[in-house]
């Protein structure tokens, strides 16, 4: 691992430097093709992940945050066409064969997903379903695979484990499944945990629960951590580091703190001004900009926000603006960004 | 902004659910809503927040009569809506419209959109075809689809936030003086959620509507409530004005449940894993003696278990029902002002560690 | 071209992710389609020379005798398939044979559609009493045998081919009730049923308006299907001396009649039959067909 080529110097520009990441993404494309045309939805996007790290990648749906967690599991469907890069520990895992990435799932990479009820078998028991995906990936009997998964349970703070070892998902309430589902995602100890949407479908008082265990977790075990949502709010609250997505590419990143203290790209500004917060007077109309994300059958000449966008000018119709880095661990897509607070 | 006068009003409504076993048996009675008395002003929203399985939704469709509910009165315009039936509720039903969570299955998939709006109309004979054609036009301009473009569209060839507000056209095609929002905007995209709540505000105050607005979301609630009730398993935990419940929660559920919130700021920093609620919702089946919320409260007593706490007047226009309410000093932490929550919160035992794993 | 991409994005992938494995879902879709367009160009053939070929040309006729030309083999002049030990032309027994099969499988599957369909739909919608009573009911017809049940109405009748489609009915009645039941079961909670109740809409308007056309494509492929099995039901009615009485050409009667002459003239049976299985094939697999395209379960 340590050999890894030095392909920090090759690579686009938001590269960490130093020896390679944990996972590096670079350049990464998805493309579905379809009878009635292609759907381009990721557009190159390019970003690394450090063991410890906890990062969130914010985007509407449609924005291709979904997509590009499931490219990095390599659960996309046939239809996709993918290029780019996806190394793990330096190695490329685009264009392995089904084989050896059943190995790199679970053990390298592994995912939470946002609906508990469908990820579940509701006809087997939790434990067993635990147990089945620590035998898939690790050389241990079925006692060994018992005891680990029991191990599993009490690690996400399940209570009772030995019980509810034999209990099926529909006795379990919607937060404590999607604990099983966690926990079967930590099954295999995986480098990088990536939850798309895990909390989404919780209650609030819920939601809080799983992302403190999801921190938890993380702090115990090392695990990076990729968040995929659509909740900024979340993203502050949780993140070190924010990626913002908008209609397949990258139009900012930045470490959350200082994102919040100063917002450069004005669709991060627009998503954050829409949330209803906590702290706002009643009945006060949000600030809001109109239309809808693009069509993403069509690569537009410009910015792809342009339409929306309230600080539009001339050029960002005529040419889209690249993802740069512009400030020490800043980087935005964007020829007229904000500069309050500039300087900090 | 609200008239005082009094346009809906809700006395100890309790709906029950009867579950049975596979074979037909009767396996228990869930009561979703255990009483619950509230009341709507005219030009008045009254947001409703709960957890899932607090009984929110099922409140509203006992409202509206969708099914009746088992007991209790819900007065709207001075009549009893749980007296009448046929056409005597159809037409006490005409002032009270709802708007549903999910955009795509509240519309008929096979409907176009004009007919989806003119549906109501129809059914209440409202007008000839031509009329009735200006006014779903009409109907349509008024939440922001153009009738020549959408109209004769179906719900799937239209994005989650046109199809809510085909189903807003709809509710207000009959002129009701309050409607339902039952999760409106929960369902969409942080943008098209704003847009939507942004015409919920318009709507109300151009056409002086009442909103009975249900929603998790307690930032979503504020934004858009004069008053908030607070439920919990089927009761009422506190109600009171929007501002001073949220500045000064009473009920430490309401506390907890501002303190789940992540803030989109991250200067609020990370709050104390301690002060974030532990355990899980009991079953409705078998609801804990007393006081409902005891089995996750830190400051549950003997008296808790023994005695239902009753919603009662603690300071003006302030309710709650709890034996041992919140002083307003540990509240501060809900807002988001404070200088810091962890040293705001800082006597940590004020909550259980361990998850008591109820349910 | 307003399809939201955006839509399209989240749920496509996430549907194939689990059925991904297999042939492209081009090919898949390909395949898909011929198993729709196949079977139904061969069942329009067969329908225009039913129906409208023996209209536009001279055929013999099928229950007309020609004493000096009988037992001819097939692909004889002026008699494509041969005729038969009475003389018989098969050609044109085959095709009005088919026009019986066919008025009897669309009549027997246009009434259990809409008696069913509508039985099915009220009780769903009514629940309680009307359920289950209605319901009770109609279990009691599926209780049958059902080829007992169609027999002892179809001998109590008479034959003829109008007891033949009610005998028929009184599977098929049943059968389309438990479909439509099951299907208005689904739909009856959903909220679009719910807001047009609150919308003041009145019941039948609700049961004819919302729920049928979006019960229909469930109901119009299991009429498919269940056509193809009246069709087969239909021959051994005839068969058995149940059904249309002879000398009236039907597939099942000229099975009947060919039996004796199976060892020496086997076409008699064999191409009635290959009529008869080819028919129920093709409609069973555009039912198929269609169920897959239209998603019902």
């Amino acid at each position: 691992m340590a050999s890894a080529t030095a392909a920090g110097d090759a690579a686009p520009p938001d590269v960490r430097l130093g020896p390679s990441p944990l996972l590096e993404v670079s350049d990464l494309r998805v493309t579905f093709h379809s009878r009635a045309g292609n759907v381009y939805a990721v557009q190159g996007i390019s970003f690394s992940i450090e063991p410890g790290q906890t990062l969130a990648i914010i985007g509407e749906s449609g924005s291709g945050k979904t997509v590009s967690a499931q490219a990095m599991m390599a659960i996309l469907p046939r239809t996709a066409h993918v290029t780019g890069s996806i190394r793990f520990n330096g190695e490329e895992m685009v264009g392995r064969s089904e084989r050896e990435l059943r190995d790199y799932r679970g053990r390298c990479v592994a995912m939470v997903f946002q609906n508990p009820e469908r990820s579940l078998n509701p006809t087997m028991r939790v434990g067993s379903q635990i147990a089945e995906a620590i035998t898939t990936h690790l050389p241990l009997d079925r006692k060994q695979a018992h005891e680990r998964a029991i191990e599993l349970l009490r690690m996400v703070r399940i209570p009772a484990p030995e019980r509810r070892f034999y209990e099926y998902p529909h006795q379990l309430s919607g937060g404590m499944r999607q604990r099983v589902v966690i926990a079967i995602a930590l099954a295999c100890g995986p480098a990088v945990l990536i939850a798309d949407e895990a909390t989404t479908a919780l209650d609030v008082t819920t939601q809080a629960q799983i992302m403190d265990l999801l921190l938890d977790l993380q702090e115990e075990t090392g695990t990076a951590l990729l968040m995929i949502s659509h909740d900024l709010g979340l993203a502050a609250s949780y993140a070190e580091d924010v990626i913002v997505m908008y209609a397949g590419k990258v139009v900012e990143r930045a470490p959350t703190k200082e994102l919040f203290a100063g917002v450069r790209m004005p669709y991060t500004q627009a998503l954050l001004d829409a949330i209803p917060r906590i702290d706002t007077q009643p009945h006060v109309l949000l600030p809001v900009i109109g239309g809808r994300p693009p069509d993403l059958s069509v690569i537009p000449a410009g910015c792809p926000f342009a339409p929306r966008c309230p600080e539009v000018q001339q050029d960002c119709r005529d040419q889209a603006p690249p993802l740069k880095q512009h400030e020490p661990e800043r980087w935005w897509a964007c020829w007229h960004p904000y500069r309050k607070g500039a300087g900090q | 902004m609200t008239s005082g006068e009094v346009l809906l009003e809700v006395h100890d409504l309790v709906q029950e659910f009867v579950l049975r076993d596979f074979g037909g048996t009767k396996g228990g009675v869930l009561q979703a809503v255990a009483g619950v008395s509230l009341e709507l002003h005219v030009g008045e929203t009254l947001g409703i927040v709960g957890e899932t399985g607090s009984g929110k939704s099922t409140l509203a469709r006992s409202v509206i009569q969708a099914p009746p509910p088992k007991r209790g009165q819900v007065i709207f315009q001075g009549q009893d809506l749980v007296k009448l039936s046929g056409r005597a509720l159809k037409s006490a039903r005409r002032n009270l419209q709802m708007v549903f969570q999910d955009p795509f299955t509240s519309l008929d998939p096979r409907w176009t959109v004009t007919r989806l709006v003119e549906e109501p109309l129809v059914a209440y004979a409202e007008g000839d075809r031509q009329e009735r054609r200006t006014r779903v036009s009409e109907l349509l301009d008024l939440v922001g689809l153009d009738p020549e473009r959408h109209g004769g569209r179906h719900p799937h060839e239209l994005s989650g936030g046109q199809c809510q507000r085909v189903a807003v056209a709809r509710a207000l095609a009959l002129n009701p003086k309050l409607i339902l929002c039952d999760e409106p905007v929960s369902s969409l995209d942080v943008l098209v959620q704003a847009q939507v709540l942004n015409l919920f505000e318009k709507l109300r105050e151009e056409l002086g509507l009442s909103y009975l607005f249900i929603a998790h979301d307690l930032a979503l609630v504020r934004q858009v409530s004069d008053r908030v009730a607070v439920m919990y398993l089927g009761k009422l935990c506190e109600v009171g004005p929007v501002q001073s419940l949220f500045a000064e929660p009473l009920h430490p559920y309401t506390f907890a449940l501002l303190n789940s919130i992540p803030s989109p700021d991250p200067t609020v920093g990370r709050r104390d894993t301690a002060s974030v609620i532990s355990g899980e919702l009991p079953s409705p089946l078998d609801p804990p003696s007393g006081c409902r919320f005891r089995t996750r409260c830190p400051r549950a007593e003997g008296r808790c278990a023994a005695e239902v706490p009753e919603l009662r007047e603690l300071t003006n226009g302030r309710f709650v029902a709890c034996h041992f309410p919140l002083p307003a000093r540990e509240a501060v932490a809900a807002d988001g002002k404070a200088p810091d929550p962890v040293v705001a919160v800082a006597p940590a035992p004020l909550w259980p560690a361990e998850p008591n794993g109820a349910g | 071209m307003s399809v939201p991409a955006a839509d399209l994005l989240t749920t496509a992938p996430a549907q194939d992710v689990l059925g991904g494995v297999g042939a492209g879902p081009r090919v898949r879709s390909r395949l898909r389609n011929l198993e729709i367009i196949v079977p139904g160009a061969l069942l329009v053939v067969l329908l225009f020379f039913c129906f409208i070929w023996p209209l536009l040309y001279h055929i013999p006729s099928p229950t007309v005798a020609d004493l000096f030309e009988v037992n001819r083999p097939l692909w004889s002049p002026g008699h494509i398939l041969g005729t038969d030990a009475v003389g018989y032309d098969v050609m044109s027994r085959i095709l009005y044979g088919g026009r019986v099969s066919f008025e009897v499988a669309a009549a027997v599957q246009a009434i259990g559609l809409v008696v069913g369909g509508l039985f099915g739909m009220i009780a769903a919608y009514r629940g309680g009493w009307t359920e289950a009573v209605l319901m009770r009911i109609l279990d009691v017809f599926i209780a049958f045998p059902s080829l007992v049940l169609v027999l002892a109405i179809a001998d109590s009748l008479g034959p003829s081919e109008t007891h033949v489609i009610w005998a028929l009915s009184a599977f098929s009645i049943p059968a389309f009730a438990r479909v439509a039941r099951a299907a208005t079961l689904r739909l009856r909670d959903q909220p679009f049923i719910v807001a047009a109740r609150l919308s003041g809409t009145r019941t039948w308007r609700i049961l004819l308006q919302h729920l049928a056309p979006n019960l229909a494509p469930q109901l119009l492929t299991f009429s498919l299907l269940g056509a193809s099995l009246t069709i087969i039901l239909e021959g051994a009615l005839d068969f058995l001396g149940y059904g249309v009485p002879p000398p009236t050409a039907t597939w099942g009667n000229m099975i009947a009649t060919g039996q004796s002459f199976i060892s020496v003239y086997p076409q008699y049976v064999l191409v009635p039959s290959v009529f008869l299985v080819a028919t129920s094939i093709c409609l069973n697999m555009m039912g198929d067909g269609l169920r897959a395209r239209w998603g019902v379960r």
